[in-house]
């Protein structure tokens, strides 16, 4: 679903945030992207979403590739960005009714899936609200309704816990699994180590732009026998 | 007081653009503010200039030296409250640092000082120049010594004060009185239709005091009765004793300069001890809305085209901001206030009305010069409303959003200049027929007026956002700070104009000067604007889809 081959992004001519990195993530699986601060998970994720331009290398999402046919590769994503800071003075229905619109969901499944979401993430009564009303958390919430409103077959998460209650965290883990079961493609980046480990079938770590592992967690442990995958972690990112 | 300094110098840090922004496109900046010093400022400035040379020398013979520099003072000073009004009150209550600078150890005078004196230095660059204009206009005229510079020189900095402290003053009222409302976004709205209706009420002030005769203008700023003279004189009484410090030899003028504009402050700042903290809580907060049930609210989904839906969120966000709902819906209803205000100030000398008695009996030059005017109008009109040269600028931190969505960059640029071509062009084609029927100039011109206007609003609006794709100001804490210190905006509108002022002054010259008839100017003017309007969508079509493509962000 997503293969990133060879991938170098350079700022300014002189900051290389991603060097040479290639990694394929497949149908059906949930891969977590974990690395320290700048290590460049979230430029990795604009180079995946035709954000940003790579300098070198060739990004395919769901068999399209992002430069040469970038309207159906980001019609195949469902996006959280990193802030979900994003259209304040629309009401949440509205936004909503916007990204159904621009993915082309059908008005019949537009209704029944954001009455889905907005069930099982509590926010019912505040969809008629702006979202500059919202909580930090109400607003993660409604980024990650939109994302999957068109039901991508690959879907980019950029910290989606940040600001979630335990609740609600609960219920975006259970819809990434869900989703990946469906044979969709969820890649998304993360600190909070302890969700990579219950969550992901694999996971890929990244310093300063540069790949150091990319596996299942097995055999993360059984490369690094010292202790936990946080040990494991620090060990590996701080060499 | 280093805390003051520190925290002028970053509140000013927010509003100008970052050193990598400035870095990206260094060449571009410097050509175009070439094109506004050389093309707009400095022309402005010495046109001024000349004027208060001109009728200071005529004051003089009759004794009445520095009445013309007062009046013209007196106009900037109300130009500085007018639109002042509206930027205080978002600096003051509406910007995104307020919920960062509340929680820290200040006192209120150090908040609101330091907020002052950021907007009097961001907000008064072009008020800065023309006050500076006023005073060598008047200082050559009257042969004044060199000292009288030093006090121009210090005018030029501290006269904004007064008209930016009743400014400050009136906001914390309005807040301190609008206390029970709790949608703050509405007081916001309030208090541009303030605006709005102060500036039509100095234009019925104008218009009941029969104007300024033009033809003896001289005469009217020399008489002592001039009611217009004396009602400004009340409002700002500071003006009187800066321009007669430059004549007199002592310095009680300037003392009592200086005592005025300490006073104002001190005033305010007594108020913001008082009040400012109990206003400004919670206003950030303080957005409250009814909520629907699930049901109702999800019933309300339609499916619609995308771009349909993206145009309708572009309207939603012009119209429930305030800082744009101001800056960029209400201006288009304010600029014919000042157009009757021209009209209204013509006085005796009528010149307005034989234009219009030429245009009745069929002048081809009036004719000629009501089409170039509507052109011109329109240009400045969509230029000065800022909507197309701040479509990228308005997106902020979620910029993102346009490059990730599965639509087309060329799609979402036709709709932001639908966008401003709705807006603007609707205001200036109903304002092109109101004319129109008064002037009786038939209904094929009426039609062709229109679409000249409408063409014209096209250029602007692709050229501006073209303007704006080379460097958008992305980064933002308050949407009025989009708009504010944004050269785009300012850079379109000097080309723009300079562009239109090239276009008009060739096609009334060439009338003017050689044997081309109006009928056929009129149509190489029409080929011309629709040149520049192909051209300029061709800028998008090409470079700016590829700016916002190559964008880092």
């Amino acid at each position: 679903m997503i293969k990133f081959e060879n991938v170098t992004k350079v700022y300014n001519k002189t900051v290389r945030a991603i060097d040479d990195i290639s990694f394929n993530v497949k149908g059906g699986e949930i891969v977590g992207f974990i690395g320290p601060n700048g290590s460049g998970k979230t430029t990795t994720m604009k180079l995946l979403t035709g954000i940003i331009k790579a300098d070198v290398g060739k990004i395919t999402v769901n068999g399209f590739n992002i430069r040469r046919n970038p309207i159906k590769a980001k019609e195949s994503i469902g996006y959280i960005a990193d802030s979900p800071d994003m259209f304040l003075r629309l009401k949440g229905i509205e936004f909503l009714d916007l990204i159904g619109d621009i993915y082309h969901v059908p008005t019949e499944k537009r209704r029944e899936r954001i009455e889905k979401f907005a069930s099982r993430f509590d926010l019912n009564d505040s969809l008629s609200a702006p979202i500059m009303s919202y909580s930090h958390g109400m607003r993660q919430k409604i980024m990650v309704i939109a994302a999957l409103l068109h039901n991508p077959p690959v879907w980019i998460l950029d910290e989606p816990m940040v600001g979630l209650d335990p609740k609600s965290a609960y219920e975006l883990k259970q819809m990434m699994r869900e989703h990946a079961n469906e044979g969709n493609a969820v890649f998304f980046s993360t600190h909070v180590l302890e969700v990579a480990e219950k969550l992901c079938d694999r996971v890929i770590i990244i310093k300063k732009g540069h790949l150091l592992f990319d596996g299942t967690l097995e055999k993360l442990e059984s490369e690094n026998k010292n202790g936990s995958l946080e040990e494991i972690f620090l060990e590996l990112t701080e060499k | 007081m280093s805390i003051y300094f520190k925290l002028v110098k970053a509140l000013i840090a927010s509003v100008e653009p970052t050193s990598e922004e400035k870095k990206y496109k260094k060449i571009f900046y410097r050509i175009m503010g070439i094109i506004a010093v050389f093309g707009i400022m400095l022309p402005m400035a010495f046109l001024v200039g000349i004027i208060i040379y001109v009728l200071t020398t005529q004051l003089l013979k009759i004794g009445s030296g520095q009445n013309a520099a007062e009046m013209f003072l007196q106009i900037v000073s109300v130009f500085s409250f007018v639109f002042g009004l509206n930027v205080i009150f978002n600096i003051f209550y509406f910007s995104g640092d307020i919920e960062n600078l509340l929680p820290l150890p200040l006192k209120p005078y150090q908040i609101i000082g330091s907020k002052f004196t950021a907007a009097l230095i961001s907000e008064s660059i072009m008020e800065f120049i023309i006050i500076i204009a006023v005073f060598a206009g008047y200082i050559i005229a009257a042969g004044l010594p060199f000292y009288t510079w030093l006090i121009a020189v210090f005018g030029m900095i501290t006269l904004p004060i007064l008209p930016l402290s009743y400014c400050a003053v009136i906001c914390m009222l309005v807040m301190l009185v609008t206390s029970f409302i709790k949608n703050k976004d509405t007081v916001n709205k309030i208090t541009g239709f303030l605006t709005f209706i102060i500036i039509l009420g100095l234009a019925l002030i104008v218009s009941r005091s029969g104007g300024i005769d033009t033809d003896h203008l001289v005469t009217a700023l020399a008489d002592p009765n001039n009611l217009l003279l004396s009602i400004l004189n009340l409002i700002f009484p500071h003006i009187h004793f800066i321009v007669n410090s430059m004549i007199s030899n002592t310095a009680i003028n300037l003392l009592y300069y200086i005592g005025i504009n300490a006073l104002a402050i001190a005033i305010f700042m007594i108020i913001a001890q008082a009040i400012y903290f109990d206003t400004a809580a919670g206003v950030s907060k303080s957005l409250v809305s009814k909520t629907k049930s699930l049901q109702k609210s999800v019933s309300s989904v339609k499916g619609h085209n995308p771009c349909v839906s993206y145009l309708k969120k572009e309207f939603r966000i012009l119209f429930r901001t305030p800082a744009y709902f101001m800056n960029c819906i209400l201006i288009n209803l304010i600029w014919p206030l000042f157009l009757y205000l021209i009209y209204v100030l013509q006085g005796k000398t009528n010149f307005l009305d034989s234009f219009i008695y030429g245009i009745h009996n069929g002048n081809e030059e009036n004719v000629l010069i009501f089409i170039l005017g509507v052109s011109a109008v329109s240009v400045l009109v969509t230029a000065a409303n800022s909507i197309a040269s701040s479509s990228f600028t308005r997106e902020g931190n979620h910029f993102a959003f346009v490059k990730y969505i599965p639509l087309s960059y060329i799609s979402q640029i036709n709709i932001k200049a639908l966008i401003s071509i709705i807006i603007s062009g609707t205001g200036m084609i109903i304002y092109v027929i109101a004319a129109s029927l008064y002037l009786n100039i038939g209904i094929k011109l009426m039609i062709f007026c229109c679409i000249i206007s409408l063409i014209s609003v096209t250029f602007v609006s692709y050229f501006g956002i073209f303007m704006d794709s080379v460097n958008p100001k992305l980064i933002w804490d308050s949407e009025l700070n989009a708009l504010r210190g944004n050269y785009n905006i300012f850079f379109n509108m000097a080309t723009a104009i300079l562009l239109e002022a090239i276009t008009c002054a060739g096609a009334y010259l060439a009338f003017k000067f050689t044997d081309i008839g109006s009928l056929i100017i009129i149509i190489i003017l029409f080929i011309f604007l629709m040149m520049l309007t192909a051209g300029s969508y061709l800028l998008c079509r090409f470079k700016a889809v590829s700016n916002i493509d190559k964008l880092s962000i």
